[in-house]
């Protein structure tokens, strides 16, 4: 169990989503999908009903659109890195890469509920008015696993008693 | 250690309300998987009982022969609606709002893999069927060729003929969007430690049937194009005069129209496959045996089209392929039959609602494919088509199959969506009723069909008198008594009593279970784990 008072190392939470289908499996399942649905709508051009062939050609661009929208999942990530000062979150997406810094003391991990209990929680690092939010892509099990983490490391050092003076 | 992590991040995130959209916008723009599922089953219950009021007019008018409440041109176009509307709106809406529901929970997955196409794809419909139902009015009233829209009698209708065009283009982009996303969910957002074998069978069988929209629909929507080209450009793809086939339409419209059927069937597999395990207080029999079956099930589907056609003048070597084909569908079939009585064999069985459409799905869905496979005989078709005969066949197979699967599937599950249990005992009157009341309807209609009847007429011989009255009297009693179906969820969600603990059903088993009802914002303080997944996965 970390307690906040033994981290004087770093320490660094690498979280992403989680992707079952490899870059391999989708293009071979994409192919193997458009292989059939394209030969179909062939055979059916080539006896005259070439109207099918259209509908199927889009249909398979939007397949590939949905496969590469989804796999674009795999380049997400957040690393939360905390030293004895800050706690820092950098969100990266394929291109882009966003670094946020609070500093540790005030910082607050937040798990909000949702307005309707159907809704998916959502997880908060704030402080002096800024929020980033973690883990959008967990499922809420996940995240409250997270949620749980983040708040013993980091602690309520900036509440008093703070977690760190007592014996636990 | 004196930790207490639960009650910690409880009171902290008790104060917390996050600020989403409230009132309708909660619906509007709707992403969560839980919200859209619960839209789309909203939506089939509706469309099933406007459908249903359609067919309460077919049977009102079947009463007794002559014509008393419509007149003919107004019949055909109840039968037709009824059809679409059921088919289209009613059966496929209502498994896509389960898939919405089930899937990602099933399978350890935070939501669809694409909330906003998920948005699109529940809010084409309602405009689909506005338009669809809004051609009750315009010149020459609703489409009346009947839900296969053959030409060309299709062709001859009014300005009803571009409205059904578009709201089957419509309903077809939706069901595309909405097989993508499963597609999409299951291949890529599966937990870790969920592999395909694995996965529970409701997951499967959906995953299979997202195939046979993939691969079919955008052959009807092809079809439907050529019916309107036909109409309007001057085409002459199905008008013999210009050089067209008419019978091409009803190939090809059968190539969708055949795997559309397991379209409507395969989920129901897998909810049966979920829910007679968990009554039945066993593994279910033969998973992997399963999983085949509904994928020979899927792959037969494809070449047996033209046993809707053995009266068209086929070749005879196409007709003994087809009807061998046909045939061979009840392979696979008979193996998940025999699976599923398997799985009760010295299971200690109990008798919840779930459980009880399930085993009404059992012996009803059976009695159906026997019909279908007397249907199947080349020969013994060439007198069953068009008779009362196919209308008994694939009411057995949808209603009691199709729709009893759903129901089934919705009493099992509705104590996890919102954590609280339903009057069991008005659902066991509505289970009486509806399996009492669909034989009394559909029953006596195999005995009209191998006497003649034949199908989509208003008025008929005096010698089919009784056993129209029989059946349109089981018809009266089975439409009224799906209305308790809406009362009991809705009596649940206000006042249902609480369910405690992760399992409604002690029986059951699955990802979905491990997670107290209704699934909750915080509940595990370690994520799924793989032991979970296996416990869920004892097959
Ligand atoms: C063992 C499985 C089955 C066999 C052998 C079978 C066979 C057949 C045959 C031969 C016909 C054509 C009858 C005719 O028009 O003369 C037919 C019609 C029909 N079947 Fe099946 N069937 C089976 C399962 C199913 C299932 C699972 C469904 C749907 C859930 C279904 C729905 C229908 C429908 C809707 C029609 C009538 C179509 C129309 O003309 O409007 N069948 N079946
Ligand atoms: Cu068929």
């Amino acid at each position: 169990m970390e307690a906040p008072q033994r981290t004087r190392q770093p320490v660094r939470i690498v979280i992403c989503p989680n992707c079952s289908l490899s870059l391999r499996g989708a293009a071979l399942f994409f192919g193997g999908l458009c292989l059939f649905c394209l030969t179909l709508a062939g055979v059916l051009a080539l006896m005259g009903m070439w109207p099918v062939l259209p509908f199927a050609g889009l249909e398979m661009l939007l397949v590939g659109w949905a496969l590469h929208a989804s796999l674009a999942r795999r380049y997400r990530s957040e690393i939360i890195t905390l030293t004895e000062s800050d706690v820092s979150v950098e969100s990266r997406d394929r291109a882009r890469c966003q670094l946020t810094v609070f500093q540790r003391h005030w910082a607050q991990v937040k798990l909000r509920r949702p307005a309707s209990q159907l809704h998916p929680s959502r997880l908060t690092i704030e402080s002096h008015g800024r929020q980033c939010e973690l883990g959008s892509f967990l499922t809420d099990e996940e995240r409250y696993g997270l949620a749980l983490r983040l708040q013993r490391l980091i602690g309520r050092i900036n509440e008093s008693p703070s977690l760190a003076s007592g014996p636990k | 250690m004196a930790e207490t992590p639960h009650t910690e991040a409880h009171a902290h995130a008790e104060h917390d309300h996050d600020h989403k959209p409230h009132g309708w916008r909660r619906w509007v723009f709707a992403t969560n998987h839980k919200d859209i599922g619960t839209m789309y089953l909203v939506f089939s219950c509706i469309m099933f009982f406007t459908g249903g009021a359609f067919a309460m007019m077919i049977r009102a008018e079947l009463f007794k022969p002559g014509l008393q409440i419509v007149d003919a041109g107004v019949f055909n176009s109840l039968t037709t609606m009824h059809g679409l509307v059921m088919i289209f709106g009613a059966i496929m809406p209502a498994w896509v709002g389960l898939a919405n529901w089930m899937i990602p929970i099933q399978i350890g997955a935070p939501d669809m893999a694409l909330p906003r196409l998920n948005n699109l794809s529940f809010w084409i419909l309602p405009f689909a069927f506005v338009l669809l139902l809004s051609s009750w009015l315009v010149p020459g009233s609703a489409p009346a060729g009947g839900w296969t829209m053959y030409p060309p009698l299709t062709l001859q209708f009014g300005a009803s003929f571009p409205m059904l065009i578009f709201a089957i283009h419509m309903m077809g982009i939706s069901s595309i969007l909405g097989a993508i996303n499963v597609i999409v969910t299951i291949m890529n957002l599966r937990a870790p430690g969920m592999t395909l074998l694995r996965m529970p069978l409701f997951v499967w069988t959906w995953l299979i049937t997202s195939f046979l929209l993939v691969a079919v629909m955008p052959v009807l929507a092809g079809a439907v194009t050529m019916l309107l080209t036909d109409h309007f450009f001057g085409t002459s793809f199905f008008n013999a005069a210009g050089g067209g086939d008419p019978v091409m339409f009803q190939h090809i419209f059968w190539f969708f129209g055949h795997p559309e059927v397991y379209i409507m069937i395969l989920p129901g597999f897998g909810v049966v496959s979920e829910i007679i395990p968990a009554f039945s207080r066993k593994p279910l029999f033969g998973y992997e045996a399963m999983v085949y079956a509904t994928a020979s099930i899927a792959f037969l589907s494809f070449i047996v089209w033209a046993h809707h056609m053995f009266t068209v003048g086929l070749p005879t070597s196409a007709l003994l392929f087809f009807m061998f084909a046909t045939m061979l569908i009840a392979v696979p079939t008979g193996v998940k039959v025999f699976n599923w009585t398997a799985t009760m064999w010295r299971g200690s069985l109990t008798f919840e609602p779930p459980m009880l459409f399930a085993l009404a799905f059992l012996f009803l869905f059976t009695i159906g494919g026997f019909s279908g496979l007397m249907l199947a005989m080349v020969p013994a078709d060439f007198q069953y088509q068009d008779t009362y005969f196919v209308v008994a066949h694939f009411h057995y197979v949808l209603v009691s199959g199709s729709a009893f699967a759903i129901i089934a599937g919705v009493y099992y599950w509705l104590p996890k969506w919102v954590g609280r249990m339903y009057d069991m005992t008005l659902a066991k009157w509505h289970f009486w009723l509806s399996a009492i009341f669909f034989n009394v309807l559909f029953f006596p209609q195999h005995f009209l069909g191998l006497a003649g009847m034949p199908r989509r007429i208003p008025d008929y011989a005096v010698q089919f008198a009784d056993w129209n009255m029989v059946s349109s009297i089981g018809g009266f009693v089975f439409g009224l008594s799906q209305l308790l179906f809406p009362y009991i969820i809705w009596k649940c969600v206000r006042s249902g009593q609480r369910v405690e603990g992760t399992r409604a059903w002690d029986g059951a088993r699955g990802l979905e279970w491990e997670l107290p009802s209704p699934a909750p914002y915080h509940s595990w303080t370690i994520p799924p784990t793989e032991a979970m997944i296996a416990r869920g996965a004892e097959h």
